[in-house]
């Protein structure tokens, strides 16, 4: 029960804030969708203490049939796989929550969104059974599709448009790959445990893995699926990209591992050497053009491109090292571009901008930014993966686990972690250093340097969210083993997997 | 084994915590969270913090002279066949560095007392330098090459945001970014380097590497090629943090930043470097022969060339930072010549010498506002304590009169003029460009009649004179302390020819440096030729204009061309089938009306369709 | 309602060097006369008047007590060593005498007026060489030091005669800003050509006022600038002080680069423009920006109606100590001003056309000098905008 209590609370939350008599504000709206998902934060965390991290496989499992007809059970499990990311929703959701203010616009639809998606969020990774994982994959889509083109930036139709176009795809790929695993194998069995594949003909798990790939490589995105994705963060609003960069590109990553290594080992390797090329250019492609950035939250959101890649490549080389480092970066991405999300948000709302050529000198004590900026180094250190902070153990479990098996692949991917100082260190500073402005140059040092500049102050409660986030990133960087030992028994076993299979 | 040890070794590991414990106890002032009170409390907890870990090393010392050299080990993060540890090697040596850099750190910190003493964001300043510090203290006493880079890396990190101290300042604003990205192009190869010799030798700990290094040869453990590029991998990351050609740049962007950092990173941020390198250069050797010949390269050009250019700058730190390149390059050719003995006492020797000749230079700064020296000049008779300092930390560093760089010079260029002559040659090259820079930049500063900047120009503050005179009396006694490091064969066991030769070498330099014209106030030389030779040295032989025609330029194109390709082609793709499907798109534009009962509508559809298609699948199969 | 970059930015209009001209000679203020300026300049002043008071005792103090000390540990404490206030130094709860030692460096370096010269003449080597054969007596490290660096002591002894020069003027400057709070209050000043009428009167009542200091050496007496120099508050003092810190002053290490390739400060101190009447308030209290020790010790004795003000705009006390900076900056051209008015060669009103020839030379020197400071800080406030 306690699994389907971390699907009941959101779901029945978001009920209840559609039926709710008489009209709350917006604040009071936001409040109980705060307490909401701290009782579902709190709930992750029991599963989280429930959770025997020795065991290999599915636990707290739950079983219910429901259209055994079409093969759709209510089957819930949750393993080292899992766990994090259950985790990271959790805690992502709430940061949205904290940090959403002042909506004017239909409050109520907007928070039960919100809970929607972490609803169906926390299905989809607690799915036993594909057809269940794919109705919550397809179930977070349609809010999330409302939270761009309603509350979104004024280019939010296309934006929202495309998002879903593409995403639309994904789901129809991965349903196809379904259907199509069961049309092959003559079963309508969609539970996950039994490793389907092993009777199916090397052709037809190819067909099927591509399908698998493509659909999810869109979600993660992966070059060249990826163009949804700058355009829908730059158009979503700050609690929306922290959600979408945080939360739901995982669902992405997550399916590959869940869906495309453990469903198709054999195929798999055969896949793995193009797999890690490919995660080698989405890497490279993903940096380059952030660096060619000049809004700072697209070059966030491509860096995502860039960083999702680690996964690719992880995935690929597939050896216990590896899959714990693409947990590890599951994880820490989830906080990093939150947190870079999240203080990007803050300098577009105090400062109506977030063009690199714009703004300088943020870091500013008294008329500037100075906590923001303090933390925005952080971030892009992290991002970085400088040592001390979640990015660079996860990277470099990464890169470990991967250069025996795709030594190019992998060297070419560390390239792409040095490149990502480079575009984040011209992001800080270009907007953080020298004097403060949040206007063009004008050319003359001596004009600019007479422009008076007054920005709204930040106020510590539009911070505590980032220092809460950036806790986390210290915290895993120098205590990685309190993430290691809840999934490497995981990942392993999943590595063990497939080296039996090949 | 570590329950026997005494306290002070037990607890080794607070050492780098004191350095990171100052950070964390400046941030209440550094955050601005006290505001009515000034951010000097957070100075004082760093000196006290600093003092506690010069008096642990030294605590420790004593308990390894009596006990030999010990190890202590934890752990920190184990996956599967990956066990990433946190180690201390408590050798002789390795404590050595650590008091050095102890003591600088504790130094630097009274200095920067002064110099630094209507500085606003002290506070910040002081966290900086005790994240420095403990990263440092770290480096020199790890055990294993992961625990290294770890820390290295976090060096690269506080070196940025030193150099970004003052980042309101334009020229900072690219410095820092520049002097993290060249650090950094060291540190990638260098992880390079650390991921595939994790993979393939199973173990960091540097003594099971350098087992595993013996045997990679005999038993063909890796191709040719790998063998060179992880040499090569290796060395990079030393070679970035000792700004050794071509990645010495950041040593002269890092100059933008505060001259106490500038003491801690010419004297024992490079030294680290070395001692990582040092640390490695069993496993380099080994493995690669190649990459020994590209140390020796790098350090030959480093040494020269950075003599140099360091002659033609006319800047006062810059003239100093070059030098610093240029001593790191012999140190690079001993570690190189497996001559770690010699490396060490030349890092210790060079690391108090320059730090006390940058103390020289940080007080003329802020007596004169001015660090041009064409517009400096007759300071000797009117700063006792700056002037020594000079004439201390340079005559330590030269080798001419019997101080630590005398004695080194004379046993490198001894042990060397048997097994490779051409780099004793070196050496006295070497030393001659250091002597006839240090005495140009003395005439320049010291000699000589007043001008308007140094009109009026009283001695520094005692914070400033202090640590100077300290500091001056220490490097006096550098030889007596090489000695007892070093008692065998004992810093004076090289031939009277020898002495002779480096004797002679500083001469010469002192000479040239005493005997060249010197510019003032901006001007040039009216000769072409000689026009064009201070040029090419003046702007360090154009590598950053080469950096920005090739590397700079090189990625800065690759990411227009990979946005262009993003725009057109990728984006036009996608648009071009949206186009295709604008009904669809059209009807999906609800948006706009907002009518929730659509969206709730379009969701129903949507399941309804699934399970729809899933019965007629069911039918089928 | 989205935020628009430009609205956050204003740009005050500068006045440039003919208008400075014209209200330098037709009396007009420099700083336009409204009654928040009047707020803002008495304010500010009064916070400064109470600074300069402690900086102008413990300058004397230093240059008095802590003569030649080589290790002036407590010189910040006046002498006064009971625990609570070393606690409180230590906790650096205390004014930031830094600054006014810093104010005193730039005077020193710069050198110039009548002092600088008198300190290179023979009669001051003659004081010095007595005040060191009295000092190298007692004190041995300084009979090692005085023969091997000859200037050494000598340039020690200059530096403290300007420290007790720089007490003597803000002696003066503290009383005269405490004064114009007082007169405020009395309602004998109410704008702003007031506030400029009663600085100038002050600094011409104090203009021929001698400047002395003698040390004392084991009882004994020994004058550093003695009556017969004839120094006076005016010429010897003021003005260097004015041209030191409100026009030239010394670059920042927090906005200008130091490095001699990049050539960004020039070699001609007199073409300096880093002074108090060039700044820019705007990185105050940033990293190098030495001024905001001054911002901050006026923060801490901001008179309670000016800090109501502060609140009221901008980011409140989030962001006061820019707010003072620029009020700051008001005051100070308003000294310049008052300065500028007590030295004009004749009255204004003269009407003879040498006199007004005279004046006019003067006007223009000063309008070349103004018309490129921060003169956009002498228009009117716009209204207050409340985040």
């Amino acid at each position: 029960m306690l699994l389907s209590s971390l699907l009941i609370v959101p779901f029945l939350g978001t009920l209840a804030l559609l039926l709710w008599p008489d009209r709350p504000s917006p604040a009071r709206l936001r409040l109980i969708t705060i307490v909401i998902l701290v009782v579902q934060l709190a709930l992750s965390v029991v599963a989280a203490l429930r959770f025997d991290p020795s065991l290999p496989g599915l636990q707290l499992q739950e079983l219910h049939r429901w259209l055994p007809g079409i093969g759709l059970d209510y089957a819930l499990g949750i393993d080292g796989l899992s766990l994090p990311l259950v985790l990271i929703n959790g805690a992502l959701t709430l940061v949205s929550a904290v940090i959403t203010r002042d909506i004017s616009k239909r409050p109520r639809l907007y928070f039960a969104m919100l809970l929607l998606i972490s609803g169906a969020v926390n299905g989809a990774f607690l799915a036993d059974n594909l057809l269940l994982f794919f109705l919550f994959y397809e179930l977070e889509l349609i809010p999330l599709w409302l939270l761009i083109s309603v509350w979104g930036g004024v280019n939010r139709a296309y934006a929202a448009t495309k998002f879903l176009i593409f995403t639309a795809v994904s789901g129809m790929l991965i349903l196809g790959a379904f259907l199509g695993l069961a049309l092959l194998t003559g079963s309508v069995d969609f539970s996950l445990t039994p490793v389907l594949s092993d009777r199916l003909a090397m052709g037809g798990q190819l067909w099927l893995l591509a399908a698998i790939l493509i659909g999810f490589g869109i979600k993660i995105p992966l070059v060249p699926l990826h163009n949804w994705l700058p355009d829908a963060h730059t158009q979503a609003s700050t609690p929306v990209s922290v959600l979408l960069a945080g939360v739901l590109l995982k669902l992405g990553t997550y399916g590959l591992l869940r869906f495309g290594l453990q469903l198709f080992p054999e195929a798999w390797a055969k896949l793995a050497p193009a797999l890690a090329i490919w995660a080698a250019i989405s890497v490279l492609y993903g940096s380059l053009a952030a660096i060619a950035q000049t809004d700072m939250k697209r070059m966030v959101a491509y860096s995502s491109v860039g960083h999702m890649g680690y996964v690719l490549l992880a995935a690929a080389a597939d050896t216990p090292v590896s899959l714990l480092g693409a947990v590890f970066q599951m994880v820490s991405h989830g906080l990093i571009s939150a947190l870079l999300f999240l203080l990007v948000g803050i300098v577009y709302r105090k400062t109506g901008t977030r063009d690199l050529e714009v703004l300088r000198g943020l870091l500013n004590p008294e008329r500037g930014l100075p906590l923001t900026g303090s933390l925005m180094i952080v971030a892009v250190m992290a991002s970085a993966g400088l040592p001390g902070m979640a990015g660079f153990i996860s990277e470099f479990l990464v890169f470990r686990g991967s250069i025996s098996a795709f030594p190019v692949a992998t060297l070419l991917s560390m390239v792409g972690s040095g490149l990502t100082a480079v575009y984040f260190l011209l992001l800080v500073n270009r907007a953080f250093f020298g004097r403060l402005a949040i206007t063009p140059p004008s050319g003359d040092p001596g004009s600019d340097a007479r422009l008076d500049v007054q920005l709204s102050t930040v106020a510590p409660r539009e911070t505590i969210p980032a220092l809460a986030l950036a806790a986390g990133i210290v915290f895993i960087g120098l205590v990685p083993s309190s993430l290691g030992n809840l999934s490497e028994v995981a990942s392993t076993a999943l590595a063990n997997l497939t080296a039996g299979v090949s | 084994m570590s329950d026997a040890l005494p306290l002070p070794l037990q607890l080794i590991w607070l050492v780098p915590l004191y350095g990171f414990s100052g950070m964390l106890l400046s941030l209440p002032w550094a955050s601005g969270w006290i505001k009515r009170n000034g951010p000097r409390p957070a100075a004082y907890l760093n000196l006290l913090v600093t003092l506690l870990g010069v008096v642990h090393g030294s605590l420790a010392i004593q308990e390894v002279v009596a006990l030999g050299p010990q190890q202590l080990e934890f752990g920190w993060f184990q996956a599967a066949d990956l066990n990433l540890r946190i180690g201390f090697d408590l050798s002789l040596t390795n404590l050595a560095a650590l008091e050095l850099v102890t003591t600088m750190s504790l130094v630097t910190q009274v200095f920067a007392l002064g110099y630094l003493d209507k500085e606003w964001s002290l506070a910040r300043f002081y966290a900086l330098v005790g994240f420095f510090e403990g990263a440092m203290s770290g480096v020199v006493l790890s055990s294993n090459l992961f625990m290294s880079y770890f820390l290295l890396e976090m060096l690269t990190l506080s070196t940025y945001l030193l150099v970004g101290f003052w980042y309101a300042q334009p020229l900072v604003v690219t410095a820092a970014r520049d002097a993290f990205l060249t650090k950094r192009v060291g540190d990638v190869l260098l992880l390079m380097g650390v991921v595939a010799v994790s993979a393939w030798a199973g173990s960091m700990e540097f003594n099971d590497l350098y087992a595993w290094a013996a045997t990679v040869h005999e038993q063909q453990l890796l191709t040719p090629l790998a063998a060179t590029l992880l040499g090569l991998g290796l060395i990079a990351g030393p070679m970035g943090k000792c700004a050794q050609f071509p990645m010495h740049l950041w040593l002269d962007e890092a100059m933008e930043g505060p001259n106490p950092a500038s003491i801690l990173r010419n004297s024992v941020v490079v030294t680290c470097g070395a001692i990582v390198l040092l640390k490695l250069m069993p496993v380099v050797a080994a493995v690669s022969p190649v990459a020994t010949d590209v140390l020796l390269a790098v350090g030959t050009i480093s040494a020269i060339g950075g003599g140099l250019v360091a002659i033609a700058q006319v800047d006062l730190k810059r003239a100093f930072s070059y030098s610093t390149t240029s001593y790191l390059g012999l140190v690079f050719i001993a570690i190189a010549l497996q001559k770690p003995g010699i490396a060490l006492l030349l890092l210790f020797a060079h690391g108090l010498a320059r730090a006390l000749q940058f103390m020289s230079v940080g007080s003329i700064i802020a007596t004169t506002n001015c660090q041009d020296l064409t517009e400096l000049g007759g300071l000797g008779t009117r700063m006792p304590a700056t002037a020594l300092a000079f004439l201390v930390g340079s005559a330590g560093l030269v080798g001419l009169v019997p101080l630590g760089g005398f004695w080194c010079f004379g046993l490198m260029v001894d042990n060397l003029a048997g097994i490779a002559p051409l780099f004793a040659v070196v050496f006295l090259i070497t030393n001659l460009l250091a002597a006839a820079n240090v005495t140009r930049v003395y005439r320049s500063l010291f000699l000589g009649a007043a001008t308007p900047k140094t009109k009026r120009a009283p001695e520094v503050n005692w914070l400033m004179a202090l640590p100077m005179v300290s500091l001056s009396v220490i490097v006096l006694l550098v030889p007596l302390i090489m000695q007892r490091i070093d008692p065998v064969p004992g810093i004076a066991s090289f031939s009277l020819p020898v002495a002779a030769a480096v004797i002679g070498s500083g001469l010469v330099g002192v000479l040239l440096g005493a005997l060249t014209p010197l510019d003032s106030f901006w001007s040039r030389s009216r000769l072409p030729t000689v026009r064009l030779v201070q040029d090419l040295l003046a702007y360090d032989f154009y590598t950053p204009e080469i950096y920005r025609r090739t590397v700079v330029n090189l990625v800065a194109s690759l990411a227009r061309f990979t946005r262009w390709f993003d725009i057109t082609v990728i984006k036009g793709a996608v648009d071009g089938i949206g186009r295709l499907s604008l009904a669809t798109a059209d009807g999906l534009k609800l948006t706009v009306s907002g009518q929730l009962q659509s969206y709730v509508l379009t969701v129903i559809l949507a399941v309804v369709l699934l399970i729809g298609s899933l019965q007629v699948l069911r039918g089928v199969g | 309602m989205p935020v628009v970059s430009q609205d956050l930015v204003q740009a005050n209009l500068s006045i440039d060097q003919q208008e400075v001209k014209r209200r330098l000679l037709s009396g007009t203020t420099l700083l336009s006369d409204t009654p928040d300026h009047v707020l803002e300049v008495v304010g500010v002043l009064e916070s400064y008047g109470e600074v300069l008071d402690a900086y102008s005792k413990n300058l004397i103090y230093q240059a008095e007590e802590q003569f030649l000390n080589p290790f002036p540990i407590f010189k910040y404490l006046d002498g006064d060593l009971n625990p609570a206030k070393i606690w409180r130094h230590l906790n650096h709860d205390r004014i930031n005498f830094e600054y006014a030692e810093y104010c005193q460096k730039a005077m020193f370096w710069h050198g110039t007026g009548g002092m600088d010269a008198y300190l290179d003449s023979p009669e001051f080597s003659e004081n010095c060489r007595r005040i060191i054969a009295a000092k190298r007596s007692r004190d041995p490290l300084l009979a090692l030091l005085n023969p091997l660096f000859p200037g050494f002591l000598p340039e020690l002894i200059r530096s403290a005669a300007t420290t007790h020069a720089l007490g003597q003027f803000w002696r003066v400057m503290s009383d005269l800003f405490l004064d114009l709070a007082a007169a405020e209050r009395d309602g004998r000043v109410s704008s702003i050509p007031q506030v400029v009428d009663f600085i100038k009167d002050g600094l011409v009542a104090a203009a021929a006022n001698p400047i002395r200091y003698s040390v004392q050496i084991s009882g004994e007496t020994f004058w550093v600038l003695p009556p017969e120099a004839g120094l006076t508050f005016l010429g010897d003092v003021a003005v260097p002080y004015v041209e030191a810190v409100f026009l030239r002053g010394m670059p920042f290490l927090g906005t200008v680069s130091f490095n001699a390739q990049a050539q960004q400060i020039s070699p001609d101190q007199a073409k300096f423009t880093y002074g108090a009447l060039y700044a820019d308030p705007l990185p105050s209290m940033g990293a190098g920006i030495p001024p905001s020790l001054l911002m901050q010790d006026m923060y801490r004795h901001l008179p309670e109606k000016l800090h109501q003000w502060y609140l009221e705009r901008t980011r409140g006390e989030g962001d006061v100590r820019v707010k003072i900076c620029m009020s700051f900056q008001k005051s100070m051209f308003c000294v310049t001003n008052a300065a500028i008015n007590g030295t004009m060669p004749h009255p204004l009103e003269s009407s003879d056309p040498e006199a007004r020839a005279a004046n006019e030379a003067y006007a223009e020197a000063w309008a070349q000098r103004l018309g490129i400071a921060r003169t956009d800080c002498l228009g009117a406030e716009r209204p207050p905008r409340v985040s």
